[in-house]
């Protein structure tokens, strides 16, 4: 017995001397493995004749795929650009390219990139000024707003590619000139459903994400507020009667059933086929939706569609949030003439037009928007035209947008629930986003 | 004292054991092993750890913070809600597959024809994986295309849409939990039940041992065992839960773990707090297994 009890503390005493030796163990490798860090990183840039451009999966059409065969047969032998397809989830091509970027600048060397991202890139150092490549007078041929979202400090750091932006659809059929203000639309959203029995009024993204910040913006801003006071920077101004009425509007949609309530968790997915199937009378989305309709996507003939304007609250200008993508280059690049020299051949007038009509893109080029075999192929470009030129405004997006965005969506999500009020909302979000943007300075 | 000198005796221990040449080329033996051990195992732990003590940033190493990136995460009230979710969630739910998986298992443990196909048949939710099922269940809780929504609504239980109540959606995600692994605990149960010998339950009728005296007094003492496994499993597992909040809720439904995806994989600015709550979890976890193990007296091992 005596013996065996022996031996059980010799067990536990030799345990311990093991743990311990795993401790020190374990602190020579983080010291190793630290240098092995230091070591890994720097590089980037693809090299050996090759650029790689970035973008999520192509049209089926497959546009960008014959875009790069055309550079290519036109660079024969030079140099070739290779086509790296990124998920189709933005905010997964973003992880995925912010995670190549802190790796030390990975080896893509042209990025797509949503309209979002180049100022948040170009705050890292990760993006290419453009300005000697890119003057001014080359500048005042594209869209005024996705250009705007690609200036940071004093450079510019992306093409405008292709643009988006938030509107109103309606049911054309059965009312004859949409709402201009938003008492009009709560009004003629109730009545006309009312009449025409169809279940819902209206049907938007409230859902607490991205989305759901480019719908609560537009009810801010078409009620004079805003986020910060000069679109992509300056102090953080939200928290100011103007936010508060936009919110209570906002709030208003689901409270007075304007909108389903279930509205505050639909997205895209959810809100598009409400209207698109017949079972609302409004809808605010992108422009892509006229052509699923047009194309035969729902029960909705395109015929029996219209779009317009985001309603204001009276004695304002009418916003609508800018989406869309832009062409930037790495700054870690081996070949940033040969990069250049590829963004331009992709964003001039001719592939941006090809592209156009048999993507059903809308291009980034202000003299597009007229070009009457644009509009023939890509019917939205006319109908939208004066609303991407006049209303569409870039997202409050700075340095940290991916945080402020999150802020954003919680709040603005909680507010159209009801679960915290328009002033509440305002109050927290001007505490959180600028002590956001204190850490930016 | 008798620290001092059980240290003492460690100390003249180790001499002992590198003295002997034999003993000493064991250990030399076993190193490349428990080195591989420690970078495997160990290394990214204690560089987790470490990290949580810095200012890091996703894109550099920052300087010592000290326990700032835990004071701050404290007072995260998404820190706080995605904890309050995990507990509940946890709690509830493994109590509720213990109870259901337990009256499976001992349902099926009986000798009946077609048994085999039960027990596969009872396999199926737990086959699917997690995020199919949490993205499945969505749409059956959806308010358009929803049958669940639909049925409650139409009985009158919930009048309002389930997707849009972070409440309902902690019990909608629970109940789908339940219902996905239950059938691996009442796996686990009845392997635990199929070692209990006959002959004790032969012994204990003998003696006029009724239904409950022999599941108190028999089933569940030599179930322990297998019960201690299972629940222990299932709560860690849950306690980790990510997929099936996310594919469910997104950012609606907040747990430990979706609170550091956030931090670290989403924000730029939270991925202090976000490692943070990641050492939390791994802690908290660690905690909770050796609660398992010593207080409730769990066997690591065949030994005893």
């Amino acid at each position: 017995m005596t013996p065996n009890k022996r031996e059980g503390i010799e067990m536990t005493t030799r345990r311990k001397i093991n743990r311990r030796d795993f401790l020190k163990l374990g602190g020579a490798g983080l010291a190793g493995a630290a240098l092995l860090g230091a070591s890994g990183c720097g590089g980037g840039g693809g090299g050996s004749g090759n650029l790689i451009f970035s973008m999520g999966p192509d049209d089926p059409n497959k546009t960008i795929t014959k875009l790069i065969d055309k550079f290519n047969k036109q660079n024969k032998g030079e140099f070739q650009v290779t086509y790296r397809e990124m998920p189709a989830d933005t905010g997964q091509y973003f992880d995925k390219l912010r995670t190549e970027f802190q790796a030390g600048g990975g080896d893509i060397d042209v990025i797509g990139a949503d309209v979002i991202w180049p100022i948040q890139f170009a705050a890292q150092g990760w993006l290419q000024d453009l300005s000697d490549n890119f003057p001014e007078s080359e500048q005042q041929k594209f869209l005024q707003a996705p250009l705007e979202a690609s200036i940071y400090e004093d450079g510019i750091f992306a093409v405008p590619w292709f643009t988006d932006a938030g509107l109103l659809y309606y049911r054309q059929d059965l009312l004859d000139t949409p709402p201009k203000t938003w008492e009009e639309f709560k009004e003629m959203a109730l009545t006309v459903s009312q009449e025409a029995g169809i279940p819902n009024g209206f049907a938007f993204q409230g859902s607490n994400y991205e989305g759901g910040v480019c719908n609560a913006l537009e009810y801010i801003r078409t009620h004079g507020g805003d986020v910060l006071e000069n679109v992509t920077s300056g102090p953080v101004i939200i928290d100011s009667p103007e936010s508060v009425a936009g919110l209570e509007t906002y709030r208003s949609m689901v409270a007075d059933g304007v909108a389903p309530e279930a509205v505050v968790n639909y997205t895209e997915t959810e809100s598009e086929p409400v209207f698109g199937d017949g079972e609302s009378v409004f809808l605010r989305t992108w422009p892509g939706m006229y052509g699923d309709i047009q194309g035969g996507a729902y029960k909705l003939k395109g015929e029996q569609v219209g779009v317009a304007p985001i309603p204001v609250a009276p004695g304002n200008e009418s916003f609508s949030t800018l989406g869309g993508w832009n062409m930037a280059i790495n700054a870690a690049t081996d070949m940033p003439d040969e990069a250049w020299e590829f963004v331009q051949f992709m964003t001039n007038e001719e592939n941006l037009k090809y592209r156009a009509i048999e993507g059903g893109y809308i291009p980034g080029r202000s003299s597009l928007l007229n070009d009457p075999e644009v509009d023939e192929a890509n019917p939205i470009v006319g109908l939208a035209k004066e609303i991407l030129l006049d209303n569409a405004t870039s997202r409050p997006v700075t340095q940290f947008y991916g945080d402020m965005s999150l802020e954003m969506a919680e709040q603005f999500n909680a507010a159209l629930k009801g679960d915290v009020s328009p002033q509440q909302a305002v109050k927290t979000l001007q505490e959180s986003l600028s002590s956001i943007m204190e850490q930016a300075e | 004292m008798t620290t001092a000198s059980n240290e003492k005796k460690g100390r003249s221990r180790i001499w002992e054991e590198f003295a002997d040449p034999e003993r000493r080329t064991a250990y030399y033996m076993v190193l490349p092993s428990l080195l591989i051990i420690v970078i495997v195992a160990f290394f990214p732990i204690l560089y987790g750890i470490v990290l949580s003590l810095t200012d890091s940033t996703a894109a550099a190493f920052g300087s010592f913070v000290g326990f700032e990136n835990y004071v701050e995460m404290f007072q995260d009230p998404a820190f706080l809600e995605g904890l309050s979710n995990t507990v509940i969630f946890t709690v509830v739910s493994v109590t509720l597959e213990f109870i259901l998986g337990l009256t499976i298992a001992l349902a099926i443990n009986r000798a009946f024809r077609g048994r085999g196909l039960v027990r596969a048949a009872i396999l199926v939710p737990w086959a699917f994986p997690t995020v199919i099922s949490a993205v499945m269940w969505r749409l059956m809780f959806q308010d358009r295309i929803g049958i669940i929504q639909y049925v409650a609504s139409t009985i009158g239980i919930i009048s309002e849409p389930i997707l849009a109540d972070r409440t309902l959606l902690l019990i909608a995600a629970i109940l789908v939990d339940v219902w996905k692994t239950t059938p691996f605990m009442a796996l686990l149960l009845l392997a635990g039940l199929q070692v209990i010998p006959n002959d004790v339950y032969e012994a204990a009728r003998v003696d006029g041992a009724n239904v409950y005296q022999r599941f108190f007094q028999i089933t569940l003492p030599l179930l322990k065992g297998a019960i201690l496994v299972a629940v222990l499993f299932r709560t860690l597992d849950s306690y980790r839960v990510y997929d099936l909040f996310y594919g469910m809720a997104q950012r609606e439904l907040e747990s430990l773990s979706t609170y550091v995806y956030e931090g670290v994989r989403i924000s730029q600015l939270q991925f202090g707090p976000g490692n943070a709550a990641a050492v939390f979890i791994f802690v908290t976890s660690f905690l909770l297994a050796l609660f398992f193990i010593t207080v409730l007296g769990m066997r690591t091992s065949a030994e005893e």
